[in-house]
């Protein structure tokens, strides 16, 4: 009798475990206030999947508000992780070595290498199912984004606009400098770099300190690691071509050029030689960290630097912001800057650029792959949307009588508060997205969009300057440009590029020659005797064979778009 | 050799016959033992099958078992690279000036303190020098780079006492990368690796320095004729295990402390590793680097102790 009672409480033990195990790592969550909603999941549990993003970003808290209102509305949510102490590829080869993934993952220019793996799951038989999704892309675009067996893998997230283009932010590179400089001047036109580099030394010698005493930086250059194309592809953009990244096409003749060789990367470098010589160029540009350098740009010191938007403003500026510099003048805004006044800008194209070489993937070792795709197409609904980019309404965001979302000025400061963004707002921001109009027909999908919203959050300084400019927006400081070509953006491919070709072990070795050697001619004492040097060093690369796959590269994009023709 | 081999045979004519009174005597030695006998294989040896690799053209997706075999291919790929060749310099350089100076400073910083009479002010020191090992190297090469950057304490000082005019840019040059790795391992491992020269100061008869003193030796001849022969077996002992890590000159600093002006100095075997294996994907040719740094650290070991054996001291086997 007592070993039968025994067994009982034995097996009833087992089963209670088992019942646990069979739970997973799924948290039950109670689905009592979402009853009410129609996309609410029916059993009241929430999936939980893992994401691993190979950029840098910050981790929102677990308790995160919208992250849970998100959660009740579709029924699942996502651990978000990011790239730390790592340069992308690292963390990519990292994972591949281990060969264990997380459900969701965006490998940036190391997701050809995950495909190549087999690391991630083809996604084609699944696209059908979820409207939001096949919305995303038109034929051609999702042709565009078949790996070499056929097959599709990744989602590309921040270049789809959906109805009207709504763009007041030039979120990419440009030669940027402060409004205090442009104010002293009178709102000079600055339209090459000669001009630029000539402005800034006079407004330094007239004000070489800002108001506290600390000495300006006149001009600054990152150059960390990947970042250095703060330093390295100018030449592109100051003969007046698009950002392709790592080559020029020129779109009369179809070819491919290399903007490292040409006369005004020379005249561009020499300029810097100068500058650096007569003490202009901040002496730490070529040791600093992307730490330093934020830290710099936070302070206010900066006077002007090249740099890509996302890279300085959602710290540095936000910084300067949150001290009240920009009441000195030390907001940043984009000139259209050439070789010579004769060569028209295209630092911004309109349009958004698809960029084909990653995206959002989900791999194999998710055991949801509907689940999780579910998921993507319901961060794709409207209203989650606006909860991604707007917040709550009532809380984040305001609506007016005709339908218009608007902030006030305590909401945007909010928004811009680390802490708020951790434990508040959840833009699930490397997951697909929209740009341009909202389903409404009214909004912009994200509040940077919406020009009154964009214009009221501007700080006094950029709105004075854009008024003497006679200008709206950033954009509108350089002017837009419609992308090129089919081909257009080349550094989608040169990005995919690794050793086992011979013109990516090119590729590789070109760009740990130019680490070294472009800082070397920026300091050297005579420059013509560093240059030489340096193309010495570089034509050793072996660039042709690089090249050669490029121009390769461009005649099968050329040739696929035309079967669209 | 000759030695070698009797002491080989009267080593086994000495050992016990294994009994079963005896393996049942010993039987929580035996488990122990073989839980560690395990331990080494599942983690030291059973790794080293990915050594293949290195003889593949490896592809993860194939992975071990289905990628092609392409012999020696990798390593002639690798030697034939001058980047290799510069972090292989690179790595030996380091790894030299590390030892040498981390070795001579341990030593003398031990005694320096061992002739410290006051017991708090010697413990006082001693705990303050060895807190810096516990630093991660993220921390001291932040230090680092703020007390030798252009407005740093370094440049201040040198200013302040007019002996440049200019602030020196460290990290720019190549000539002052390795001082400052030697010096960032000085200041990080001087006062932890003193530790067992101490212990070892410690153990030291005392009768032998009042027989030294009768003798009319100071403190000098002390420290000379006592204290050195006393601790010289412990200093040979780490002296072969440090030769074995030459060529773990370190990852951490030169990753953290590198930039492209230096890069031609700053480089070691493993940033290489990390670079072009991990990084650019070609896994196998990462492993035949990893294979050498293994090789030629062997050896390095296996000639240090051939020397001490050589000269009749300490040795490791």
């Amino acid at each position: 009798m007592k070993k039968k009672k025994l067994l009982c409480l034995l097996m009833a033990a087992v089963m209670a475990a088992s019942v646990f195990t069979g739970c997973g790592d799924s948290k039950k969550e109670s689905g009592a206030d979402t009853s009410t909603d129609a996309d609410a999941a029916d059993d009241g549990e929430i999936k939980e999947f893992t994401a691993f993003f190979a950029v840098p970003g910050s981790e929102i808290n677990d308790d995160n508000e919208i992250q849970q209102m998100i959660a009740e509305k579709t029924g699942a949510k996502v651990k978000e992780t990011w790239l730390t102490g790592q340069t992308q590829e690292e963390a990519i080869g990292t994972l591949i070595a281990g060969g264990e993934y997380p459900d969701f993952i965006e490998g940036g220019s190391s997701s050809v290498q995950l495909y190549e793996a087999g690391a991630l799951v083809a996604l084609d038989d699944y696209i059908e199912k979820y409207p939001n999704i096949k919305e995303l892309f038109t034929e051609q675009e999702w042709d565009q984004l078949r790996q070499d067996d056929g097959h599709i893998y990744w989602l590309p997230q921040f270049s789809n606009i959906y109805g009207e283009e709504k763009e007041c932010t030039h979120n990419d590179e440009a030669f940027w400098i402060q409004t205090r400089v442009l104010k002293w001047a009178d709102y000079p036109e600055i339209r090459t770099m000669d001009e630029y580099f000539d402005l800034i030394e006079a407004y330094n010698e007239a004000n070489p300190t800002m108001e506290d005493g600390t000495a300006n930086i006149p001009y600054t250059i990152l150059c960390e690691d990947w970042r250095y194309f703060c330093l390295e592809n100018a030449p592109e953009f100051l003969d007046g071509y698009p950002n392709d990244g790592s080559v020029i096409v020129d779109p009369k003749t179809e070819t491919v050029i290399d903007y490292n060789t040409t006369d005004t990367a020379v005249a561009y470098f020499k300029k810097l030689n100068d500058e650096y010589k007569k003490g202009i160029i901040d002496p730490e540009s070529f040791t600093q960290t992307y730490d330093e350098y934020i830290a710099k740009i936070s302070s206010g010191r900066v006077l002007g630097m090249i740099d890509q938007w996302w890279d300085f403003a959602y710290t540095g500026y936000d910084a300067i912001k949150a001290a009240g510099l920009d009441k000195q003048g030390c907001s940043y805004v984009p000139l259209p800057i050439t070789i010579d006044r004769s060569v028209k800008n295209q630092w911004h194209n309109s349009g958004g650029v698809l960029n084909v070489s990653s995206g959002l993937a989900v791999t194999t070792s998710c055991e949801d792959v509907e689940g999780a795709l579910q998921f993507v197409n319901d961060l794709l609904g409207q209203e989650i949307h606006d909860l991604r980019f707007w917040g709550v309404k009532g809380v984040d965001y305001e609506v007016n009588g005709d339908g218009t979302y608007y902030k006030t000025v305590d909401m945007r400061t909010k928004a811009s508060d680390s802490a708020y963004k951790a434990s508040h707002l959840c833009t699930y921001s490397y997951f697909p997205q929209w740009l341009g109009t909202s389903r409404d027909g009214i909004n912009a999908m994200k509040p940077d969009g919406q020009p009154q919203e964009f214009f009221d959050g501007l700080t006094d300084d950029v709105k004075e300057c854009f008024n003497a400019y006679g200008v709206m927006t950033y954009v509108d400081m350089l002017g837009t440009s419609p992308a090129p070509g089919p081909w257009y953006p080349m550094y989608t491919y040169s990005s995919t590029m690794t050793t086992a070709t011979e013109g990516g072990t090119a590729w590789a070795k070109m760009a740990e020659v130019k680490h070294e050697y472009l800082p070397k001619v920026v300091m050297a004492d005579d420059f013509d005797a560093g240059w030489a040097e340096y193309m010495d060093a570089y034509n050793a690369c072996n660039p042709d064979a690089f090249i050669a796959e490029m121009q390769t590269e461009l005649e099968r994009r050329i040739a696929e778009a035309a079967k669209y023709e | 050799m000759a030695i070698a081999r009797k002491t080989k045979t009267t080593i086994q004519q000495a050992k016990p016959r294994i009994t079963w009174a005896e393996v049942k005597k010993q039987k929580a030695l035996l488990i122990w033992g073989g839980l560690i006998f395990i331990y080494g294989v599942i983690f030291c040896y059973l790794p080293l099958a990915g050594w293949l690799m290195a003889f593949q053209n490896y592809k993860p997706k194939d992975g071990l078992l289905h990628s092609q075999f392409v012999g020696l291919a990798k390593f002639k790929m690798l030697f034939s690279d001058e980047a290799f060749i510069r972090v292989i310099r690179n790595t030996l350089a380091m790894g030299v000036i590390n030892l040498v100076v981390t070795f001579v400073t341990a030593i003398a910083f031990a005694i320096l303190l061992n002739e410290i009479v006051s017991k708090k002010g010697k413990k006082t020191v001693q705990t303050i020098s060895y807190l810096p090992h516990f630093l991660s190297w993220i921390i001291v090469t932040g230090i680092l780079h703020d007390a030798l950057s252009g407005t740093g304490i370094i440049n201040e000082l040198l200013m302040n006492f007019h002996l440049i005019s200019q602030p020196i840019n460290f990290f720019a040059h190549e000539k002052y990368f390795w001082p400052i790795v030697a010096f960032a391992n000085v200041w990080k491992e001087t006062g932890w690796n003193a530790i067992i020269y101490l212990s070892a100061i410690t153990s030291i008869d005392p009768s032998l320095y009042e027989a030294a003193a009768i003798d009319g030796a100071g403190r000098w001849g002390k420290i000379k004729h006592v204290t050195l022969p006393g601790i010289k077996p412990t200093i040979i002992i780490l002296l072969l295990m440090n030769v074995g890590n030459v060529l773990n000159a370190g990852f951490e600093i030169q990753y953290l402390l590198g930039n492209g002006l230096v890069q031609k100095v700053s480089q070691t075997i493993d940033i290489y590793v990390l670079k072009w294996g991990i990084s650019q994907g070609d896994y196998a040719l990462g492993t035949a680097a990893g294979i050498f740094k293994s090789v030629v650290s062997i050896v390095l070991i296996l000639v240090a102790n051939q020397i001490a054996k050589k000269n009749g001291e300490e040795r490791l086997f």
